[in-house]
Protein backbone atom coordinates (compact mmCIF):
# COMPACT_ATOMS: atom_id res chain seq x y z
CA UNK A 1 0.00 0.00 0.00
CA UNK A 2 1.46 3.33 -1.04
CA UNK A 3 -1.11 5.81 0.12
CA UNK A 4 -4.83 6.45 0.10
CA UNK A 5 -7.38 6.81 -2.68
CA UNK A 6 -10.42 8.56 -1.23
CA UNK A 7 -13.72 8.36 -3.08
CA UNK A 8 -15.60 11.39 -1.77
CA UNK A 9 -19.32 11.12 -2.46
CA UNK A 10 -20.74 12.88 0.58
CA UNK A 11 -21.74 16.54 0.73
CA UNK A 12 -22.15 16.43 4.52
CA UNK A 13 -19.91 19.00 6.17
CA UNK A 14 -18.57 16.71 8.87
CA UNK A 15 -17.46 14.14 6.30
CA UNK A 16 -15.94 16.79 4.08
CA UNK A 17 -13.99 18.21 7.01
CA UNK A 18 -12.78 14.76 8.04
CA UNK A 19 -11.60 14.00 4.53
CA UNK A 20 -9.89 17.36 4.30
CA UNK A 21 -8.09 16.91 7.62
CA UNK A 22 -6.94 13.35 7.06
CA UNK A 23 -5.91 13.90 3.45
CA UNK A 24 -4.03 17.05 4.37
CA UNK A 25 -2.04 15.53 7.21
CA UNK A 26 -1.27 12.36 5.23
CA UNK A 27 -0.05 14.26 2.19
CA UNK A 28 1.93 16.72 4.27
CA UNK A 29 3.61 13.65 5.83
CA UNK A 30 4.60 12.45 2.34
CA UNK A 31 1.88 9.77 2.16
CA UNK A 32 0.39 9.95 -1.36
CA UNK A 33 -3.32 10.78 -1.47
CA UNK A 34 -5.71 10.91 -4.41
CA UNK A 35 -9.22 12.28 -3.88
CA UNK A 36 -11.91 11.43 -6.41
CA UNK A 37 -14.82 13.82 -5.83
CA UNK A 38 -18.01 12.41 -7.27
CA UNK A 39 -21.77 13.03 -7.08
CA UNK A 40 -22.58 15.04 -3.92
CA UNK A 41 -18.92 15.14 -2.96
CA UNK A 42 -18.08 17.01 -6.15
CA UNK A 43 -20.90 19.48 -5.66
CA UNK A 44 -19.45 20.37 -2.27
CA UNK A 45 -16.68 22.12 -4.20
CA UNK A 46 -19.08 24.12 -6.38
CA UNK A 47 -18.14 27.80 -6.24
CA UNK A 48 -21.65 28.97 -5.43
CA UNK A 49 -22.11 26.24 -2.81
CA UNK A 50 -18.89 27.25 -1.09
CA UNK A 51 -19.86 30.91 -1.14
CA UNK A 52 -23.23 30.23 0.44
CA UNK A 53 -21.92 27.53 2.81
CA UNK A 54 -25.03 25.55 1.92
CA UNK A 55 -24.01 22.20 3.37
CA UNK A 56 -25.85 19.36 5.03
CA UNK A 57 -24.76 19.55 8.67
CA UNK A 58 -25.18 17.59 11.86
CA UNK A 59 -24.46 18.53 15.45
CA UNK A 60 -20.71 18.89 15.04
CA UNK A 61 -21.07 20.73 11.76
CA UNK A 62 -23.40 23.28 13.35
CA UNK A 63 -20.90 23.80 16.15
CA UNK A 64 -18.13 24.29 13.58
CA UNK A 65 -20.10 26.92 11.70
CA UNK A 66 -21.10 28.69 14.89
CA UNK A 67 -17.60 28.83 16.35
CA UNK A 68 -16.47 32.45 16.19
CA UNK A 69 -13.41 32.39 18.42
CA UNK A 70 -11.43 29.80 16.47
CA UNK A 71 -9.82 29.72 13.07
CA UNK A 72 -11.16 26.52 11.53
CA UNK A 73 -9.87 25.77 8.04
CA UNK A 74 -12.58 24.53 5.69
CA UNK A 75 -11.99 21.25 3.89
CA UNK A 76 -11.04 22.93 0.63
CA UNK A 77 -8.57 25.19 2.43
CA UNK A 78 -6.86 22.23 4.16
CA UNK A 79 -6.64 20.39 0.86
CA UNK A 80 -5.27 23.41 -0.99
CA UNK A 81 -2.64 24.00 1.71
CA UNK A 82 -1.57 20.35 1.67
CA UNK A 83 -1.22 20.30 -2.12
CA UNK A 84 1.54 22.87 -1.76
CA UNK A 85 3.67 20.69 0.50
CA UNK A 86 2.82 17.04 -0.24
CA UNK A 87 1.68 14.44 -2.79
CA UNK A 88 -2.05 15.22 -2.90
CA UNK A 89 -4.07 15.18 -6.10
CA UNK A 90 -7.77 15.91 -6.50
CA UNK A 91 -9.88 14.72 -9.39
CA UNK A 92 -13.41 15.64 -10.44
CA UNK A 93 -15.83 12.98 -11.62
CA UNK A 94 -16.52 13.40 -15.32
CA UNK A 95 -19.94 11.72 -15.15
CA UNK A 96 -21.18 14.07 -12.43
CA UNK A 97 -20.00 17.11 -14.35
CA UNK A 98 -21.60 15.89 -17.58
CA UNK A 99 -24.94 15.32 -15.86
CA UNK A 100 -24.96 18.91 -14.64
CA UNK A 101 -23.40 20.44 -17.73
CA UNK A 102 -20.54 21.90 -15.72
CA UNK A 103 -16.83 22.46 -16.29
CA UNK A 104 -13.92 22.70 -13.86
CA UNK A 105 -14.39 26.46 -13.89
CA UNK A 106 -17.54 25.92 -11.83
CA UNK A 107 -15.54 24.40 -8.99
CA UNK A 108 -12.78 25.33 -6.55
CA UNK A 109 -9.35 25.55 -8.10
CA UNK A 110 -8.11 22.63 -6.00
CA UNK A 111 -8.81 20.14 -8.81
CA UNK A 112 -5.96 18.74 -10.84
CA UNK A 113 -8.01 17.12 -13.57
CA UNK A 114 -11.26 15.47 -14.61
CA UNK A 115 -11.38 11.68 -14.55
CA UNK A 116 -13.77 8.85 -15.32
CA UNK A 117 -14.05 5.82 -13.07
CA UNK A 118 -11.48 3.81 -15.02
CA UNK A 119 -9.03 6.65 -14.86
CA UNK A 120 -9.41 6.97 -11.13
CA UNK A 121 -9.12 3.22 -10.58
CA UNK A 122 -5.80 3.36 -12.41
CA UNK A 123 -4.61 5.99 -9.95
CA UNK A 124 -6.02 3.93 -7.06
CA UNK A 125 -4.62 0.53 -7.96
CA UNK A 126 -1.65 0.73 -5.57
CA UNK A 127 -3.51 2.57 -2.80
CA UNK A 128 -5.92 1.79 0.00
CA UNK A 129 -9.37 2.85 -1.19
CA UNK A 130 -11.57 4.73 1.28
CA UNK A 131 -15.20 5.52 0.42
CA UNK A 132 -16.77 8.51 2.13
CA UNK B 1 14.38 22.51 31.59
CA UNK B 2 11.72 24.38 29.66
CA UNK B 3 13.17 27.70 30.71
CA UNK B 4 16.36 26.83 28.85
CA UNK B 5 14.75 26.07 25.48
CA UNK B 6 15.30 28.93 23.09
CA UNK B 7 13.55 28.32 19.79
CA UNK B 8 15.09 29.28 16.47
CA UNK B 9 11.60 29.57 15.00
CA UNK B 10 8.27 30.31 16.70
CA UNK B 11 4.97 29.49 15.05
CA UNK B 12 1.93 31.14 16.59
CA UNK B 13 -1.06 28.96 15.68
CA UNK B 14 -3.19 30.01 18.63
CA UNK B 15 -6.85 30.14 17.70
CA UNK B 16 -6.50 27.61 14.88
CA UNK B 17 -8.16 24.21 15.10
CA UNK B 18 -6.91 20.88 13.83
CA UNK B 19 -5.27 20.43 11.36
CA UNK B 20 -4.12 24.05 11.20
CA UNK B 21 -1.35 23.96 13.84
CA UNK B 22 0.15 20.73 12.52
CA UNK B 23 -0.02 21.94 8.94
CA UNK B 24 1.73 25.15 9.99
CA UNK B 25 4.43 23.11 11.73
CA UNK B 26 4.96 20.72 8.84
CA UNK B 27 5.31 23.60 6.41
CA UNK B 28 8.11 25.11 8.54
CA UNK B 29 9.83 21.83 9.39
CA UNK B 30 10.13 20.84 5.75
CA UNK B 31 12.11 23.99 5.04
CA UNK B 32 14.20 23.93 8.22
CA UNK B 33 17.79 22.77 8.54
CA UNK B 34 18.58 19.81 10.82
CA UNK B 35 18.98 20.92 14.42
CA UNK B 36 16.46 23.72 14.17
CA UNK B 37 14.44 24.17 17.36
CA UNK B 38 10.83 25.13 16.68
CA UNK B 39 8.20 26.31 19.15
CA UNK B 40 4.60 25.72 18.09
CA UNK B 41 2.06 27.72 20.09
CA UNK B 42 -1.43 26.22 20.02
CA UNK B 43 -4.72 26.60 21.86
CA UNK B 44 -6.04 23.40 20.28
CA UNK B 45 -6.14 20.56 22.81
CA UNK B 46 -5.98 17.81 20.20
CA UNK B 47 -2.94 19.40 18.57
CA UNK B 48 -1.07 19.37 21.87
CA UNK B 49 -1.29 15.57 21.74
CA UNK B 50 -1.32 15.01 17.99
CA UNK B 51 1.71 17.11 17.10
CA UNK B 52 4.17 15.00 19.17
CA UNK B 53 2.70 11.90 17.46
CA UNK B 54 3.51 13.34 14.06
CA UNK B 55 6.93 14.53 15.19
CA UNK B 56 7.87 11.01 16.32
CA UNK B 57 6.52 9.42 13.15
CA UNK B 58 8.41 11.91 11.00
CA UNK B 59 11.65 11.10 12.84
CA UNK B 60 12.11 14.43 14.58
CA UNK B 61 12.30 15.00 18.34
CA UNK B 62 9.82 16.55 20.75
CA UNK B 63 11.83 18.42 23.35
CA UNK B 64 8.96 19.43 25.61
CA UNK B 65 5.26 20.25 25.73
CA UNK B 66 4.53 23.12 28.09
CA UNK B 67 1.00 24.05 29.11
CA UNK B 68 0.46 27.73 29.86
CA UNK B 69 -2.68 27.25 31.92
CA UNK B 70 -3.31 30.89 32.72
CA UNK B 71 -3.06 31.92 29.09
CA UNK B 72 -4.83 28.86 27.72
CA UNK B 73 -2.30 27.52 25.27
CA UNK B 74 0.49 25.00 24.84
CA UNK B 75 4.04 25.41 23.59
CA UNK B 76 5.31 22.34 21.76
CA UNK B 77 9.07 22.46 21.36
CA UNK B 78 10.60 20.23 18.72
CA UNK B 79 14.00 19.80 17.13
CA UNK B 80 14.40 18.78 13.51
CA UNK B 81 16.76 15.89 12.84
CA UNK B 82 16.89 15.86 9.05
Amino acid sequence: MTGYAIVLESARLERLQAVGNIAAIAAASEVPVDIFATMGGLEAFDNERMASMDYEVGEVGRAMLAAEDVDMPMFFESIAQAKEIGPLHVYACELSMDMLGKSLDDYHEVFDDVLGVSGFLTHAQDKQVIFV
Amino acid sequence: MTESITPDVTIDSRGATCPGPLMDLIGKVKKADPGTVVELMTTDTSSSHDVPEWVAKAGHETLDVVEHEDEGYWSVFIETTK
